[in-house]
């Protein structure tokens, strides 16, 4: 079977199940098969190195259709029917029938439609059906946003969501129309012979950056991630704002760029993974924290987009196709691990009905496979090895590591790199960002999953049936699967490398070290769990006694008194009050018997606050004062009409006649 | 079998020295104080004595909370393999073996703090939130480090990176940047004060409060092994050991060891802990020394 053949069953697999959304059961079959030829074709693509490339002669809209399945698209293919098939499995047990009579069924419509476009963004080579699917697509997941619309909070995010998509259109429309313009047709291809059309990255960038989330375009992210149903904000984390980074990777691949193009990219990328961190710490609401995570990692697969554009304008690509490399595995390892965690959100959001981690705690006992599967993606996230986010940080590292400059005493006269002095900071702060995942993953875990109940809500719980824990099962044995062998996985990447700069050759062997790191993941793993099960024999051998948790003696302690989401992040966050911005409301003990106290701290959506607001109103000031001009007196508006033509005429006589 | 048997060998040797270190650092503190203090050998009883001793876990806690320790030792205990020890080299190299080495330090850390949030205690929390807390600025420090060695050498394996010693003034910034953080990381005054019995001040002995008996005995081992660590790597980056025989580099690296353990201790019993609002402030020095470091590296050494 060739890819075709496979892309077909899938599209007929996809449209089957769109029209089946009636029963639960036929749509889960359909999908399910559509999601599995997708993943056959790309993987297809992927182990062969082939491109799949079919013009019939068939126009849509005016254009001839022109689909194109190479290293690039198949990579993010793979990753949209995984999880594509693991939120439909998921969607099953979480917004079932019985509870969501309405939405349900008409979910699955827009879910099969948000799938459908996805795959047909990253398969068409043609500049308008690219647009065409592209508006649709964004629209499907605007309707699986608002699925709750009866709370106004989620309206607002859908709102915030259309409203910021719209403008990326608007961008995008732009970019393809001058490309069009430039080249004459809406065919896409491989163009970097023209170097005319190098300004039109930045509209790209704009565009599909805002897609992405890049800090600070990330406004609409946070709000539309967290008031989604979880299986939609897996999609929307680990795919959806993919499609940006597909955009951006294939439009700087097949297009000129300008010479500061991959300065411009590393610095965004640098930027909002530091800043997504840090506003990630500063959230108590459980959704909304990993949503600024996703700001993170698409920085951390910028950093490494950047310098490879970087590398590739310099002629390096010995650190360069070890950025990309890295970029590319984070494509698919955020992908796996983001998604795992809102499953794992999800699972806690329907078993206590709260988001707020505040409210949680101790849901380790009632939950164990929630909790152990969602502190496997917090450890994958927070880049911790033997796990797969490890790897691609580590590939991003060595680019890193390798654009410094070597011997830099043998060659004291030579002058140094830009490249290197941008890659030691972007070192430097992408263990900063590490390390600041760490500590919010610590947290996470901590408050929601370990300790006791800081609630009613959060006592009495119940574990995830069989449906929402299958998806978590395959997306952490996943995460796993990646970060011990990740030599397997280097083909596909290598593949997906070779499509972007072509002078980088695809059959390169997977580089010794990854080998060699595989091993040590192996042996790690085995170790730890080795230990681990030594040390529980141990100590059941030694005896074991059960107490209360050691308070120093006092004698009360209370659920209440455990370090919360807010005090956790407090020492972190104090640090970076100057860009939080967080709103403070203390009424703090007086008097020897205070009656009461209390501490509330939120940190809002800065940039929206701050910057696109402010700005909102000067539009609306603007806009209120030019409404004085319209008041529905005749006689002033008469007089408009006599001005406007006394204007023309002198600009008539002014011009002499041209 | 040669490489298993050498890695084993190292293997051994790290883990049935680690203990005597924090025994010295001890034996100088109760030197300049004028008391006769515990034997060097304590950290051996203690730990004997724990690894026989019943355990008490609290209510609260998950399985996590004896899987968390287990796991944190074995990543400690893997680190030891990728340090370089003089020209023998480290059992296990391969470039990027110098990232692996912060990141398990990191898994360490992830484990030990989500251990003691476990237990669902006040004074636990503020451990785990200064822990985790300081951590980002040593890892940032440390980071500026490896670059500086990576300057150096043009590699990103611990094993060349080590291998020649930092020139001039670019050996002593770094030296006194990963002497700050080697205080920082295993928890010693000015940064925390491990002999405090006030738990609202600590930072290490906050976040271990509920552990007991083996799980308590592998996380005093894992920091022991922790402080054994930080030494050796901050020993190489500042000794030639390239031209002495075998014997002669594992003297010089004991000796230096034994320098950097003598040093702690004196630190320890001359200067007061900071108060915590200004520990950031040093930590922050400690990284910018590493960056000056980096610089120095960068202009080749000459100022």
């Amino acid at each position: 079977m060739t890819p075709g053949d496979l892309l077909l069953i899938s599209l007929a697999g996809m449209v089957g199940g769109l029209l089946a959304h009636r029963s639960p059961r036929r749509w889960l079959a359909a999908t399910l098969v559509g999601a599995g030829a997708a993943l056959g074709a790309a993987v297809w693509t992927l182990a062969g190195g082939g491109v799949w490339d079919w013009q019939p002669d068939f126009r849509l809209g005016g254009e001839l259709v022109h689909l194109h399945l190479d290293g690039l698209s198949a990579l993010f293919l793979a990753l949209l029917s995984v999880l594509g098939a693991a939120g439909s499995v998921y969607a099953g047990e979480y917004w079932p029938d019985r509870r969501h009579p309405i939405s349900a069924p008409v979910g699955r419509v827009w879910w099969n439609g948000l799938l459908l476009f996805m795959g047909l963004v990253l398969v068409s080579a043609n500049g308008l059906h690219f647009l065409i699917a592209w508006e649709i697509y964004t629209v499907c997941a605007y309707f699986l946003i608002t699925q709750e619309r009866r709370k106004p909070a989620v309206r607002q995010a859908g709102w915030l969501y259309l409203a910021a998509s719209h403008f990326g259109t608007l961008c995008l429309f732009a970019f393809f129309a001058l490309l069009a313009v430039h080249t004459g047709g809406w065919d896409l291809k491989p163009m970097r012979d023209h170097p005319e059309l190098a300004p039109l990255f930045w509209l790209a960038l704009a565009g599909f950056g805002l897609k992405a989330g890049i800090f600070p375009l990330h406004i609409w992210l946070p709000s539309a991630h967290a008031n989604a149903p979880s299986h939609v904000s897996a999609i929307m984390s680990g795919v959806t704002i993919k499609m940006g980074i597909y955009g951006l990777m294939r439009f700087s691949g097949w297009l000129p760029t300008p010479a500061a193009a991959g300065w411009v990219v590393a610095a965004l990328g640098v930027e909002s993974a530091v800043l997504g961190v840090v506003f990630a710490l500063g959230q108590h609401d459980l959704k909304r924290l990993l949503a600024y995570h996703s700001v993170e990692n698409i920085g951390i697969i910028l950093i490494g987009l950047g310098f490879a554009m970087i590398a590739s304008a310099h002629g390096q690509p010995g650190w360069g196709r070890l950025a990309l490399a890295g970029a590319l595995l984070h494509v698919w390892n955020h992908g796996l691990f983001k998604a795992l965690l809102f499953l794992g959100a999800g699972s806690v959001l329907h078993a206590t009905g709260t988001r707020e981690m505040s409210r949680l705690g101790g849901l380790w006992r009632a939950m164990p496979w929630t909790a152990g599967l969602f502190t496997l993606g917090a450890m994958a996230i927070a880049g911790l090895p033997p796990l797969n986010g490890f790897v691609s940080e580590w590939l991003v590292f060595l680019g890193l590591f390798g654009a410094l400059p070597a011997h830099p005493a043998a060659l004291p006269a030579a002058g140094h790199d830009p490249a290197s002095w941008a890659a030691a900071t972007a070192a430097i702060l992408l263990g900063l960002t590490g390390a600041l995942a760490l500590a919010c993953f610590v947290k996470v875990c901590g408050v929601v999953f370990l300790g006791l109940p800081r609630s009613e809500a959060a006592r009495q719980v119940h574990e995830c049936g069989w449906r929402m824990r299958a998806p978590m099962l395959l997306l952490g044995a996943l995460c796993a699967g990646i970060g011990l062998a990740p030599v397997l996985f280097w083909p596909a990447v290598a593949c997906a490398s070779a499509v972007w700069e072509p002078a980088w050759l695809a059959d390169a062997p997977a580089p010794a070290p990854l080998l060699a790191l595989g091993a040590f993941h192996l042996a790690l793993a085995a170790l730890a769990t080795l230990a681990a099960s030594a040390l529980w024999h141990r100590v059941k051998r030694n005896g074991l006694a059960r107490a209360g948790t050691w308070d120093c003696g006092y004698a009360a302690p209370t659920a209440r008194m455990q370090y919360t989401a807010g005090s956790f992040a407090g020492t972190i966050t104090s640090w970076f009050d100057w860009i939080l911005r967080p709103h403070r409301h203390s009424h703090l003990p007086r008097d020897p018997f205070p009656a009461q106290a209390s501490y509330e701290e939120h940190t809002p959506e800065t940039v929206l606050e701050h910057v696109v607001q402010p700005a909102g109103a000067g539009v609306m000031w603007v806009s209120n004062l030019v409404r004085g001009l319209q008041h529905g007196r005749l006689q002033a508006y008469l007089f408009y009409l006599l001005l406007g033509l006394a204007g023309l005429i002198v600009l008539a006589l002014m011009g002499g006649g041209k | 079998m040669m490489p298993a048997l050498d890695m084993a060998l190292r293997l051994a040797a790290c883990l049935l020295l680690a203990p005597l270190l924090p025994g010295i650092i001890n034996r100088v503190k109760s030197w300049v104080a004028g008391r006769r203090g515990p034997p060097v050998l304590q950290l051996y009883y203690d730990l004997a004595k724990l690894w026989r001793k019943g355990v008490v876990l609290s209510t609260a806690v998950s399985p996590g909370h004896v899987a968390g320790p287990a796991v944190a030792w074995v990543a400690l205990a893997v680190a030891s393999l990728l340090l370089p020890l003089g020209p023998a080299g480290a059992p296990l190299a391969f470039p990027g073996d110098a990232l692996l080495f912060v990141y398990l330090l990191a898994l360490a850390r992830f484990c030990t703090a989500s251990a003691a949030m476990d237990a669902g205690s006040a004074f636990e929390g503020m451990g785990v939130v200064r822990e985790v807390s300081y951590a980002v600025i040593n890892e940032a420090a440390i980071i500026a480090a490896l670059l500086t060695l990576g300057v150096q050498t043009g590699s990103v394996s611990l094993s060349v990176m080590l291998a020649p010693p930092a020139a001039g003034a670019g050996a002593a910034l770094l030296a006194a940047g990963l002497f700050g953080v080697l205080l920082a990381e295993n928890c010693r005054v000015p940064f925390d004060d491990p002999n405090t019995h006030l738990e609202l001040t600590m930072i290490h002995e906050a976040m271990v409060l509920d552990h007991s008996g083996p799980p308590l005995a592998a996380i005093l081992h894992g920091a022991a092994l922790k402080l054994l660590l930080f030494a050796v790597l901050l020993a190489k980056t500042v000794l030639a050991l390239t031209s002495l025989s075998w014997l002669a580099t594992m003297g010089a690296l004991g000796a230096s060891v034994l320098v950097i353990v003598v040093l702690v201790g004196l630190v320890e019993s001359l200067l007061a802990r900071l108060a915590f609002r200004r520990v950031p402030l040093l930590l922050a020095t400690s990284f910018l020394l590493c960056v000056f470091a980096l610089l120095v590296a960068w202009k080749g050494g000459r100022l």
